[in-house]
């Protein structure tokens, strides 16, 4: 019954040759992509992240092509899970002209000459009316090399009637009232046995903790304990800090209480009590929830609550120069108010310039989601985390693929039940070694 | 004749592996423009030296290998049961080899969701669910994807149930060539099932078996998609319990930006396979003759 019959054989021929025909022309249609330079196209890329990101994205550029007619902006969404990679992985000349880009790794595309200042690029208008954060994650070397629309928050929220549920009175609402982690470990018990999963919190395992995702969701946890990833470009002694060891030891002890949420939608369900995650969720939150969600700081180690800051922001490469002004209005172009309106209405993010933000009515005064906006006032940076900072940025350093990726992998290992400081003591030899290797990534 | 066979080879066998022997002596970074610096044998000596770097390739390679151990004998013996039930003329037979082939056209990055749903921890996952429910309750959930104990087991179990039907066909295939003169000869002889099964059957497909062995072995080595997939995308894998040498390669080369050290890994690899092949090779030269 197995052997090929002539036909089949003839059969299999044709559909080879097709295929191969196919590829051709998949081929020479990619190829004729990077000439766009000359008659006002530029190409862009973005993540494909939240369906309603990037449905608001796409109609942005929809707009910005029929708004005028000298630049035409090609758009390609390129899934957030290899996005990346994706640019690591693209030599300089291949790239488009306009990139999207996530905040912690804009200092290795600049270093590896990726990008180009946009000082010259944009308008001055755009450019002073960033909101502080969105400054700071743009700023490597004292030239900007990327601005955001947004920034974002990180937060804890509850569903209300889950905390009542349980007992649990004391819902705090701005950073000063933030629970203490013995408070948060009181509360999850209850709520374990209020929530009808049977457990407390989602703290956003299924995301995956050797990602990005791991970094940014548990530096907060580390600094709120008064340790840091990286001091000086140095990791011994401080990523494997005593602080630290116990703020993740402390952090993995949660995992009976954490929900692996692998449906993806037990909070808004009503399922579990709580979760840790960013702003971008609240449309969806909000919707399912209503009067019941709440938004709580982040547990409090004993140097305040910490937040993560710095999200997807938008940069030009060495494709176009020559051809900066088209690519210079088209990130104007979605650096105005109406544009940044647009997007954080489909991302609820926090908007990145102060007129929008001014305007905003999820993070104005009395806004549901204020506290993100109060949080990013008191930024600082990885190097010098101080009691009264509210948002961190993740280092700006080249080597930060390293740093992540060693980190990520020790919270993937500790989250697995491996020994702390162990894992800890091989990510800050694993970074170390890395920035010897490479002259401490001195970027002359 | 063979110009054409020999000009692809140098392209896509020597051609890259030479380079990736120069990559590995310099320090190059992937997406740096600047030049790289010559380092030596310095990426040799951390694989087979350094606490972390060596210990992590170590352990990579002992999960390759235990990988092998268990999943060649144990998915050779299980296609080839399947090949025998499938083997039957019953009404309906073509159904079953269809059910059995399915998981083969799933890739296995689709795979390796699907069972990150089957192993999730916690009380929802699939299987937790299914054992508390058989055994009342008694068997607590387990958390097989993260626990040292049982992640690699479970990429085992997947990476099984994934591979087995493709061994299957080709098993199916030696099967009926097996002519049906030499089974009824053999019951003239009043040859049982099991005594016909090892003279006849075993005899009949010992080339296709021995392929079968091998092609599972090389599928072994480069195992890397199914532990990518389910420890960076939330699967919550035990990456310490699971990684393997091509999953060392890629993060080195990927998430860490280090080329040379993964060119480095892939020579070291390289040579290992080159050994474990001619090795095989003489052990099967061996029984043919």
């Amino acid at each position: 019954m197995l052997r090929i019959k002539g036909s089949r054989r003839a059969a299999a021929t044709i559909g080879l040759g097709l295929s191969v025909a196919l590829a051709m022309t998949a081929c020479s249609g990619g190829g004729s992509d990077s000439e766009g330079a000359q008659d006002g196209t530029i190409e862009v890329w973005a993540h494909a992240g939240q369906a309603a990101e990037s449905e608001a994205l796409q109609a942005l550029v929809k707009e910005f092509n029929s708004s005028q007619e000298d630049v035409t902006a090609n758009l390609t969404l390129i899934p957030e899970a290899d996005y990346t990679s994706t640019i690591q992985a693209t030599s300089a000349d291949e790239l488009p002209e306009v990139m999207e880009m996530d905040a912690p790794t804009m200092a290795a595309f600049a270093y590896d000459r990726k990008l180009i200042p946009l000082d010259d690029v944009l308008a001055s208008e755009t450019l002073e009316n960033r909101i502080q954060g969105v400054t700071e994650s743009g700023t490597y070397k004292d030239q900007t090399y990327a601005v955001g629309m947004f920034d974002v928050g990180l937060g804890l929220w509850g569903n209300k009637a889950l905390l009542e549920k349980a007992g649990i009175k004391d819902i705090p609402t701005t950073a000063e009232e933030a629970w203490t982690v013995e408070e948060f470990e009181e509360n999850l018990a209850k709520l374990a046995k209020a929530s009808p999963s049977g457990k407390a919190v989602d703290l956003g395992e299924a995301n995956g903790f050797a990602s990005e995702w791991g970094t940014f969701t548990t530096t907060p946890d580390i600094w709120s304990a008064g340790g840091t990833l990286l001091k000086d470009g140095k990791a011994e002694g401080v990523i494997n800090s005593d602080e630290n060891v116990d703020a993740l030891t402390t952090w993995a002890s949660w995992k009976e209480f954490a929900d692996p949420n692998t449906s993806g939608s037990n909070f808004p369900e009503g399922k579990t009590a709580l979760t840790w995650t960013g702003n971008w969720m609240y449309p969806t939150f909000s919707e399912a929830l209503g009067e019941d969600l709440v938004l709580m700081p982040l547990p409090d180690f004993g140097n305040g609550t910490k937040a993560g800051h710095g999200s997807w922001q938008w940069g030009a490469t060495p494709a176009a120069e020559g051809n900066e002004d088209a690519a210079g209005a088209f990130i104007d172009f979605l650096m105005t108010d109406d544009s940044i309106t647009t997007m954080v209405e489909a991302n609820a993010a926090v908007p990145g310039s102060t007129s929008a933000l001014e305007q905003s009515e999820l993070y104005g005064e009395g806004g549901p989601l204020e506290m993100f906006a109060n949080n990013l006032e008191s930024a600082c940076s990885s190097d010098d985390v101080t009691a009264e900072c509210i948002a961190v940025a993740r280092p700006v350093t080249p080597g930060y693929p390293t740093v992540t990726s060693s980190f990520g992998s020790a919270l993937q290992a500790i989250w697995g039940g491996a020994d702390v400081k162990e894992e800890l003591d091989g990510a800050a030899r694993a970074i170390d070694s890395d920035f010897s290797d490479n002259n401490g990534y001195e970027d002359e | 004749m063979a110009t054409p066979a020999v000009l692809l080879l140098i392209a896509f066998v020597a051609v890259p592996f030479l380079a990736a022997i120069g990559f590995s002596l310099y320090n190059v970074r992937l997406g740096d423009p600047r030049d790289p610096n010559f380092m030596g044998v310095e990426q040799y000596a951390r694989i087979f030296t350094d606490p972390n770097i060596s210990a992590q390739f170590l352990s990579a390679l002992l999960h390759n290998l235990i990988f092998a151990a268990i999943v060649v004998p144990v998915q050779t013996a299980l296609a080839l049961g399947l090949a025998l039930l499938v083997k039957k003329t019953i009404p309906g037979v073509g159904i079953f080899r269809s059910l059995y082939f399915l998981p083969v056209v799933f890739p296995i990055a689709l795979v390796a969701i699907i069972w990150r749903l089957i192993l999730a921890r916690g009380d929802q996952g699939l299987l937790n669910s299914a054992l508390a429910f058989f055994s009342g309750g008694a068997f607590g959930a387990q958390d097989w994807l993260g626990s040292e104990t049982t992640a690699l087991a479970s990429v085992i179990v997947l990476s099984i149930w994934q591979g087995c039907g493709f061994q299957m066909v080709i098993l199916l295939a030696a099967l009926q060539q097996v002519p049906s003169e030499l089974y009824e000869a053999a019951e003239l002889d009043r040859a049982g099932p099991w005594q016909r099964f090892i003279h006849v059957t075993i005899p009949g497909i010992r080339t296709t078996l021995v392929f079968v062995a091998l092609y599972t072995m090389i599928l072994s080595l480069r195992v890397f998609d199914q532990i990518y997939v389910l420890a960076k995308s939330g699967g919550g894998l035990n990456e310490g319990a699971t990684r393997t040498v091509m999953y060392e390669a890629v993060t080195a080369a990927f998430d860490q930006n280090n080329i040379g050290r993964a060119s480095a890994i892939s020579v070291v690899f390289f040579v290992i396979v080159v050994i474990l092949s001619l090795i095989q090779r003489r052990a099967t030269r061996n029984q043919e003759g």
